[in-house]
């Protein structure tokens, strides 16, 4: 199993896609970043809850880790990898597990970097504009570790949501919809339900104050249960279908 | 001695289609075996299926005595290519092969060792889309050798090699085997492999049709012999009266069935006929071969005579 997790995260390193998806990344996250913090008002920035959605903006590398994940799995099906892969390790049920561990692993990555480029950005323009910081110490800390959490978290969705979907296409198009559109409509329509979704369980978890949010502890455990049932609904349809 | 690869009433229906239709038998190790039959004849399905990537609809497909998902650590056992387009292009041959060696609990330096076997050493650093279709051939076989494995398993490796990549190839399994180990490889070209193997097996429509050495699929096929004289058609009658088959070139040319070129001139010399040239026909193996396989697996899928077959279509 070690030795399946070390060829995951070969692959995730060896090819310019997980580079792609690192840039774009901090790129998005720069640009509302500094759009957010440099664009609002002075009295705005002072307000507790703005402050908390400026400094959460880190959480945008959710769906690049999502994507990212996804890849390990539909870049195999792709360019047929997921032949020698198989060849190679015929226990399927091992290789999802090992694609897990090096998506969530990568995940945690993004996460560190993403959250810590947007922070510190943040963080500076707070500074130079004599902004005092309103968040106590234990707001800052959930936001960070928990933006930390979910994005690692996101990564395993990916991995399972690939694992469904196979196809590389719509397996990108899938997780951009749900994760922008499918999740907030719901949240809008029926915030019942749609708290349940990944985006606002990762809200909640990073202390968002949300009309309606889950509370922190449960929005860690809605994700963690996304990332279990997508693999349990994808394992069997890996391990049964014939690879071609 | 037990079986290497065995098949055992192996079937495997896609909807109403049979594509590999109770198929069995058995290879021994040490041998090369060519496992033929036109493009949709079932060869691709039967390999995924003794490699564990498609399950049977029934029957029994096992290497070393066991489903290939049963083996442990497999790439130590068997080694198989089954496209040469099995890369992500973004990726250096050296660490496609790495992330292989890795799962298969081999050090990194194997890498390095196999691509050095395949003489690919000096590009393994470069990404695989720089690679020609002959370099990715060899690459495959790379990550198919990192485990040393006792069994190889190619499907139409020869596909876009250079005749100079084909005599490598050749070279390869031959010294492969030679060391006691099995190679089961698929072709829709006989010519291609005959060089190569010391067996084949022929299937069509999913059964097998032909099970047997090369020696034997040769003698099946018996000689033909071409003969130039002045005199044909006393020729002909001398043959056809010692009761040889004969078809006519033209009046001096004859293609004589079943004989050998010592039995022709005998009896040319006993009826006192001059003989200008006497010739053994090259192997006709393809014919038998092309007779064997008449009526292709699916309509429309049989290559005008003489003409190269498409590629395998088959995703």
């Amino acid at each position: 199993m070690i030795a399946q997790i070390r060829a995951e995260l070969l692959k995730v390193r060896s090819t310019r896609t997980t580079l792609g998806l690192v840039l774009g990344m901090i790129a998005l996250i720069l640009l509302f970043t500094l759009l957010t913090g440099l664009l609002s008002k002075i009295t705005a920035l002072s307000d507790v809850e703005n402050q908390r959605d400026l400094l959460s903006l880190g959480s945008l590398a959710g769906i690049f880790s999502a994507l990212a994940g996804a890849l390990l799995v539909t870049s195999e099906f792709r360019f047929g990898t997921i032949r020698p892969t198989f060849l190679f390790t015929p226990r399927r049920s091992r290789v999802l597990a090992a694609k897990l561990v090096a998506g969530l692993l990568a995940g945690l990555a993004f996460g560190v970097i993403g959250e810590g480029i947007g922070f510190a950005i943040d963080y500076a323009i707070l500074a130079s504009r004599g902004i005092s910081l309103v968040l106590s110490g234990g707001e800052v800390a959930l936001l960070v570790g928990g933006t930390l959490a979910a994005t690692a978290l996101w990564a395993g969705i990916g991995v399972g949501f690939g694992a469904i979907v196979r196809n590389q296409v719509g397996a990108v198009i899938g997780l951009l919809a749900w994760g922008f559109i499918v999740d907030n409509l719901l949240f809008g329509l029926v915030p019942s339900v749609g708290r349940f979704t990944p985006t606002h369980a990762q809200d909640a978890l990073i202390g968002l104050k949300s009309d309606h949010l889950l509370p922190p502890a449960a929005g860690g455990l809605v994700l963690v249960a996304w990332v279990v049932a997508l693999a349990v609904i994808g394992l069997p349809l890996l391990a049964r279908r014939d690879v071609n | 001695m037990s079986a290497v690869v065995r098949a055992e009433s192996l079937s495997k229906r896609f909807g109403k289609l049979t594509a590999v239709d109770d198929l069995s038998f058995d290879l021994e190790a040490g041998t090369i075996t060519g496992f033929l039959g036109p493009n949709g004849a079932g060869k691709t399905t039967t390999l995924r299926m003794l490699l564990g990537l498609a399950a049977p609809t029934s029957g029994r497909a096992l290497v070393f005595e066991r489903p290939y998902a049963q083996l442990e650590r497999p790439a130590l056992r068997v080694g198989a290519v089954l496209e040469a387009t099995d890369f992500h292009p973004g990726r250096s041959g050296r660490d496609h092969l790495r992330t292989l060696s890795r799962a298969a609990e081999l050090p990194d330096a194997r890498a390095d060792e196999v691509l050095r076997l395949v003489e690919l050493h000096d590009a393994g650093g470069r990404r695989v889309k720089g690679y020609s279709l002959g370099m990715r051939q060899r690459l495959g076989l790379a990550a198919a050798l990192l485990g040393d494995p006792e069994l190889l398993i190619l499907d139409e490796p020869a596909n876009g090699l250079d005749p100079e990549g084909v005599r490598w190839l050749r070279d390869f399994l031959r010294a492969f085997a030679a060391q006691g180990r099995t190679v089961l490889v698929s072709s829709h070209v006989l010519a291609e492999v005959a060089q190569t193997v010391d067996q084949v097996l022929i299937v069509n429509r999913g059964r097998l049709v032909v099970e047997s050495s090369l020696a034997q699929l040769t003698a099946r096929v018996g000689g033909s012999v071409r003969v130039r004289t002045p005199d044909g058609a006393r020729l002909r009658e001398a043959l056809e009266h010692a009761g040889l088959e004969t078809s006519d070139g033209d009046e001096h040319v004859l293609l004589v069935h079943g004989a050998t070129s010592e039995r022709v001139g005998e009896i040319a010399f006993a009826a006192g006929v001059p003989v200008h040239e006497l010739v053994t026909e090259g192997s006709s193996l393809e014919q038998i071969f092309l007779e064997l396989t008449a009526g292709a697996a699916s309509p429309g899928a049989q290559p005008p005579a003489g003409a190269q077959p498409p590629p395998e279509a088959q995703q």
